[in-house]
């Protein structure tokens, strides 16, 4: 097979793999990422009826007129409404750590400073406040779900997040219309996305202008005094955003921080000022809710399962009597989703059916005990419903027993099943309440009885919220293993495909023995080190620690890679110094005998290059040792990672240090990306016209990135700049046009050759001339334009970069640049004595540390959302993706576009001459290698993620670290095809033009 | 090559042996006498470890010398501890290029760590070749040619140490909150039972693995 395999067949093998790969992803994907099992429909009126085992038909009060239905609630639930208003103030990103402190202690005296109303009102009792602990992804949709919903929704949410959808769900908000209410939303305008028509008067502004923190809540706050004059409304939303956004520009220790604050802290004055005022009104009685959809990092993001993420508030401030005394910090946690019950039960409407939650009692503190009982028994009814649709068998016939034995029963400790405990835990609070009961009737009231029910009640509430919110979702195991086996398969497709290229390439049978016997022996250090990097990076994704720590892994096996690299250097330094000998002539002379004609040429230059190899050696060293320092500084920019984020580093260091060190570092970085480039460009041997050309296209580009630079002055600036807006965009043209117009342009313009041309003018100035294979004119054309071309790609996206990265990532960006050219330095000058692949699987491993040297990690929380808007005038959620996925997976991407101009085949001798005329063969040389390797290389990880995904799916930490690396692979696979849709359509653009030119000056030639 | 290659394995594992009993006695006195532990106190241990192991190392190897003839054994001496700075450096190196930290807390911990590898790996090498370019080609080409009893003794137990090291650096990352996760503690730890597992297992195996061949080709 290896020998015969045409690039057709290389290609459409490669293709079909692909084709597999994705279609096993995909089916995968949809088997392990479901849209949680939901009950269908919204709850009536049998919500206040015992659950039976029938299906229960409740098609009775569909179509009642909402105040027939307020009072037909009001009768069945035997208990009135405590309020009759609800003003839901939802502040996004705001943790409980700023108002109620963390474990024992308070929080930091800045805080209490900043919200002084709210913590008198904590004070005096008239507020209660709980930390509400939020479900990962912590984002602002899913955990707006979960607020009026009550249900946990399943991860893709995050997916969701920026292109949202109409909610159908049974939720709170629906509930409270159809019982007439008049709803009034002011603020994020996902609310009206989920709710579209559901509110009589709104005002959305969009979250997708990260850096505005003053606009968005003005925009809120304006309408306040207005809503809060006019009579008319029952329930108002605010969405305050700003605090959100204040996070995401600065952390938790923004500057911004204490003010925006403050501006809460007024709007709940205002707010709870004017309530009091109406405190007589008896149809007017009002509860401010203020909650917070999610907390935030140090850092300011948001979306994975820290504790400073989830760690959301719900602020309970209600005009009347004092709550009970309630410690947040001493108590168990409560959860987000217990506010759906907790709302519905006070305002008189059904529980949503798919809520998990489990009502918060002590807001019933003005009921009496028969009421409290009765809101518990509605939350235990509702939940027992959601369990039977998981439980298939979980019958009511079975509580009959329960009922009469009360609370004398057995505990046996354990049970058999979830079924067994849920019937038990159940009967049992019904039995104790059914005890209260009858002691009540027969006037021999006892207070522990109440608590014994109470706490049996929280006994049960308790235990199937938790069942419900861990319980895995039943995945379709026949289509997830489907899916994996169509991912292995072309997963071994890509590993037999490459494995055979290579071996075409090295161990063809007319290939000369000097050259095999080389590769038999010293060069088995690296190859088999590559191997065991693979190995051990694939074994890491099975623990979460080493997940959450990948950087570590990347970086540590990159750096190896490089010290072996530097050892065989030094190797064949030693070897080559000693080999000056007359064994060393000889071993010369008969490699040379042994080679066929067409390559004397090359050899005879080799030798006589001979005296330069030690500068070549030293050049590699250099190389290397750049190499491996860059990569050291990368890996201290940023403390990646989960658990030693808060170490020092040099990022945090920098960022002490002001914003001017900052945006000087910027400028210099991209100062320091010019130089550089304008080095690796005039390394090329093309023409000096060309080349300065080219550069000046750069200096272009580089020039709006200056302006861009000195116009936005750091992150911290309020308004938005329109000025730097528009030179992004001026920016955004520029670059497309250098990137569209040089490629198409540099073919046509290199030098081309019709015949082989002495190898003496070709040893110019340059050392690094990429020069062992010159007697072929072709490739000779094609190397030259790949190589400019390639540069081009970098540089410019380099530059894009350091437009969309925070500042303080500008010199990694530039240390990526460096690491790479230097690698490129170092392979082009190695005398093709390191197989090719592993060049290629060296900038493959280069891209992913550098990965995490950008501050990336597993975590959704690093994603940098506020980069994804720059240069957008108008809100386009397509854009802003690909903007974000850009900044994600800039060193990626980098390393793709760096292969182009990296040469890899230079060792040509075993194509025959007329088989060096096909078109499909150039091809196969050029691309075949760049392309296959990342394919190859990726697949391993994805289809090992995928295999680890499945063995894990029953893991505790299968939501908050497997499946972010998951989504994290997955976008990893895109990048990868990406880059290497970018490599194979330039590669076969610029090597046609070349061919045809080359054909046409042959043509020529023999005419004339 | 030189004159003293000829080694039996039991000479070897001998020498060996009295290289790692001086270790272990290090170890012993760090432990027992000064009570010591290698994870509550890395930089007094490493550096009580580097000072007792120095001289053994140092002396052993003089002995082995290449060319005792033309080289008197002082000579050696003093090349070997000339190697210990510059074999530490080289190991530095290695390790911050790694990812160990480079904070001023981590410096001596740094430096003896890098010390006792430099003793590992650079000082045997130093004291038997000295700056022959030859001897050095014959441990750093070593896999691509045979080797010697005597270029076994030296390359294995520092390639050793080098890879236990490089396998020891492994838990680091894990959250599993031992004191012992910190640099360079199970760094030194791989180090150590590398360097042990060279010197006292793989050389004699493989001088019995080279004589064993060498009789075959005689027969």
């Amino acid at each position: 097979m290896a020998s015969s395999m045409s690039c057709a067949r290389l290609a459409s093998w490669t293709l079909a793999a692909l084709i597999l790969q994705i279609l096993g992803l995909s089916l995968f994907g949809i088997g392990f990422f479901p849209v949680k099992p939901s009950l269908p429909g919204i709850s009536g009126l049998e919500s206040y009826r015992v659950p039976s085992c029938d299906a229960e038909v409740n098609a009775e009060a569909v179509d009642l007129p909402p105040d027939q239905l307020k009072s037909l609630y009001r009768d069945l639930s035997k208990m009135p409404p405590t309020f009759d208003r609800l003003v839901l103030m939802v502040i996004d990103g705001l943790p409980a750590e700023f108002i109620l402190g963390r474990g024992d202690s308070h929080p930091s005296k800045a805080m209490m400073e900043a919200m002084p109303y709210t913590q008198s009102l904590l004070l005096k009792r008239e507020a209660i406040a709980y930390h509400a602990k939020a479900a990962p992804p912590t984002v602002t949709m899913p955990r707006l779900k979960a607020m009026v919903s009550g249900a946990i929704g399943g991860f893709l949410d995050v997916a969701f997040n920026f292109n949202t959808q109409a909610f159908l769900d049974d939720n709170l908000l629906d509930q409270l219309y159809r019982i007439g209410w008049k709803l009034v939303m002011l603020g994020d305008n996902t609310w009206i996305k989920l709710f579209p028509g559901l509110f009589s008067r709104q005002d959305g502004v969009s979250s997708f202008f990260v850096k505005d923190t003053v606009e968005v809540d003005y925009n809120v706050t304006r309408h306040l005094e207005a809503e809060l004059a006019a009579n008319d409304w029952s329930l108002l939303i605010l969405h305050y955003l700003g605090l959100d956004h204040v996070g995401h520009i600065g952390g938790r220790q923004s500057k911004l921080m204490a003010p925006k604050l403050n501006e809460m802290d007024e709007v709940i004055k205002t707010i709870h000022t004017r309530l009091a005022q109406e405190q007589d009104n008896v149809d007017k009685r009002t509860l401010l809710v203020v909650v917070s959809d999610h907390g935030m990092t140090n850092g300011g993001n948001h979306g994975g399962s820290t504790y400073e993420e989830t760690d959301s508030l719900a602020l309970f401030i209600g005009i009347g009597p004092r709550y009970p005394l309630y410690a947040p910090n001493e108590h168990d946690e409560v959860f987000q989703v217990d506010i759906a019950p907790t709302l519905a039960l006070l305002f008189g409407v059904p529980i949503p059916k798919n809520n998990i939650g489990v009502l918060l009692l002590e807001i019933f503190h003005t009921l009496t005990d028969e009421q409290k009982l009765r809101a518990l028994e509605l939350n235990s009814w509702q939940l027992l419903r959601l369990l039977q649709a998981h439980i298939w068998d979980l019958c009511c016939g079975d509580f009959v027993c329960g009922i009469n034995d009360g609370v004398d029963l057995v505990i046996n400790g354990s049970f058999e099943n979830d079924k067994e405990k849920f019937t038990h835990l159940f009967s049992r609070a019904i039995g104790a309440h059914n005890k209260w009961k009858v002691h009540q009737d027969s006037r021999f009231s006892n207070t522990d009885d109440v608590s014994v029910a109470i706490a049996s009640y929280y006994d049960f509430l308790g235990n199937a919220s938790e069942w419900l919110s861990h319980r895995a979702t039943d995945r379709p195991i026949n289509l997830l293993v489907s899916g994996i086996c169509i991912m292995l398969i072309s997963c071994i497709l890509l590993v037999s495909l490459s494995i055979c290229f290579i071996k075409k390439v090295y161990f063809t049978p007319n290939k000369s023995y000097y050259l095999v016997k080389k590769h038999v022996g010293c060069w088995y250090l690296h190859e088999s080190f590559v191997f065991l990097g693979i190995f051990t990076h694939v074994i890491s994704l099975g623990a979460s620690s080493l997940v959450e720590e990948e950087q570590y892994t990347w970086h540590y096996l990159t750096c190896s890679l490089y010290l072996i690299f530097l050892f065989t250097t030094v190797q064949s330094l030693i070897r080559g110094q000693t080999s000056d000998s007359v064994k060393g002539e000889e071993q010369y002379i008969f490699d040379q005998s042994q080679r066929s004609d067409a390559r004397d040429i090359t050899w005879f230059m080799d030798l006589k290059s001979y005296q330069r190899k030690n500068i070549c050696n030293f050049n590699q060293i250099s190389s290397i040792i750049i190499v491996l320092i860059c990569g050291r500084v990368l890996r201290g920019w940023h403390q990646g990672g989960v658990n030693w984020v808060h170490l020092p580093d040099i990022s945090k260091w920098i960022e002490l240090s002001g914003a001017f060190t900052i945006n000087y570092l910027h400028i210099t970085s991209l100062l320091l990306i010019l130089v550089v480039s304008s080095f690796a460009l005039f390394l090329s041997r093309s023409r000096r016209k060309l080349v300065f050309i080219i550069f000046c296209s750069y200096l272009a580009c580089g020039y709006l990135v200056f302006l861009y630079a000195m116009k936005y002055q750091g992150h911290n600036v309020v308004a938005m700049d329109h000025s730097a807006t528009s030179i992004a965009q001026m920016f955004y043209v520029a670059v497309a046009i250098v990137v569209i117009l040089i490629p198409l342009v540099t073919p046509w313009m290199v030098p081309v050759h019709y015949q082989e041309r002495k190898w003496m003018t070709k040893l110019n100035s340059n050392s690094k001339s990429l020069d062992v294979r010159m007697n072929f004119p072709l490739f000779d054309g094609i190397w030259d334009s790949t190589y400019i071309i390639g540069v081009t790609y970098c540089v410019c996206w380099c530059l894009l970069q350091l437009v969309l990265q925070q500042q303080i990532n500008a010199i990694p960006v530039f240390l990526l640049f460096l690491q790479l050219l230097a690698s490129m330095i170092y392979f082009s000058t190695d005398e093709s004595d390191h197989r090719q692949w592993i060049k290629v699987a060296a900038i493959y491993f280069l891209g992913m540390s550098g990965h995490f040297g950008l501050g990336n990690s597993n975590s959704l929380a690093t994603v940098d959302v506020a980069g994804a808007f720059i240069g957008i005038s108008s809100h386009s959620t397509i854009l802003s993706g690909i903007l974000m996925f850009s900044i994600t997976y800039a060193s990626s991407i980098l390393s793709f576009l760096s292969l182009i101009m990296c040469t890899f085949v230079k060792d040509i001798g075993y194509l025959s001459s007329q088989r060096m005329s096909e078109l499909g063969c150039i091809f196969q040389m050029i691309i075949a290698l760049p392309c296959l390797i990342p394919l190859t290389l990726n697949s391993i990880v994805l289809t090992t993620s995928t295999i680890i995904l499945l063995f894990m799916r029953n893991h505790l930490f299968i939501w908050s670290v497997f499946s972010p690396k998951y989504l994290y692979v997955c976008a990893a696979t895109l990048s990868v095809y990406i880059g290497v849709c970018i490599i194979a359509i330039t590669g076969i653009y610029t090597c046609a033009v070349v061919f045809y030119r080359t054909k046409m000056l042959q043509e020529r030639a023999h005419s004339s | 090559m030189g004159s003293s290659a000829q080694i039996s394995a039991s000479k070897a594992f001998t020498l060996h042996l009295l290289c790692a009993l001086g270790f272990a006695a290090a170890w012993a006195v760090a432990c027992d006498v000064f009570s010591w532990t290698l994870v509550a106190h890395p930089a007094l241990v490493l550096r009580l470890l580097f000072s007792v192991h120095a001289p053994f190392v140092i002396v052993v190897y003089s002995m082995l010398r290449r060319e005792p003839e033309h080289c008197p054994f002082w000579k050696a001496v003093g090349r070997g501890l000339l190697a210990i700075p510059v074999g530490a450096l080289l190991n530095a190196f290695g390790a911050i290029v790694l990812g160990a930290p480079v904070g001023t807390s981590y410096l001596p911990k740094t430096i003896y760590w890098s010390l006792l590898m430099s003793l590992f790996t650079f000082v045997p090498a130093a004291c038997v070749v000295g700056s022959s370019r030859t001897g050095w080609q014959s441990f750093l080409l070593a896999n691509s040619r045979p080797i010697e009893e005597l270029d076994c003794m030296i390359i294995l137990p520092a390639y050793g140490a080098i890879i236990g090291s490089w396998f020891g650096a492994w838990p680091m990352p894990l959250d599993w909150e031992r004191p012992w996760q910190e640099w360079p503690i199970c760094v030194t730890y791989g180090a150590v039972i590398g360097y042990l597992m060279g010197m006292l297992v793989l050389t004699p195996a493989f001088i019995l693995g080279i004589k064993r061949k060498a009789r075959v080709k005689g027969d």
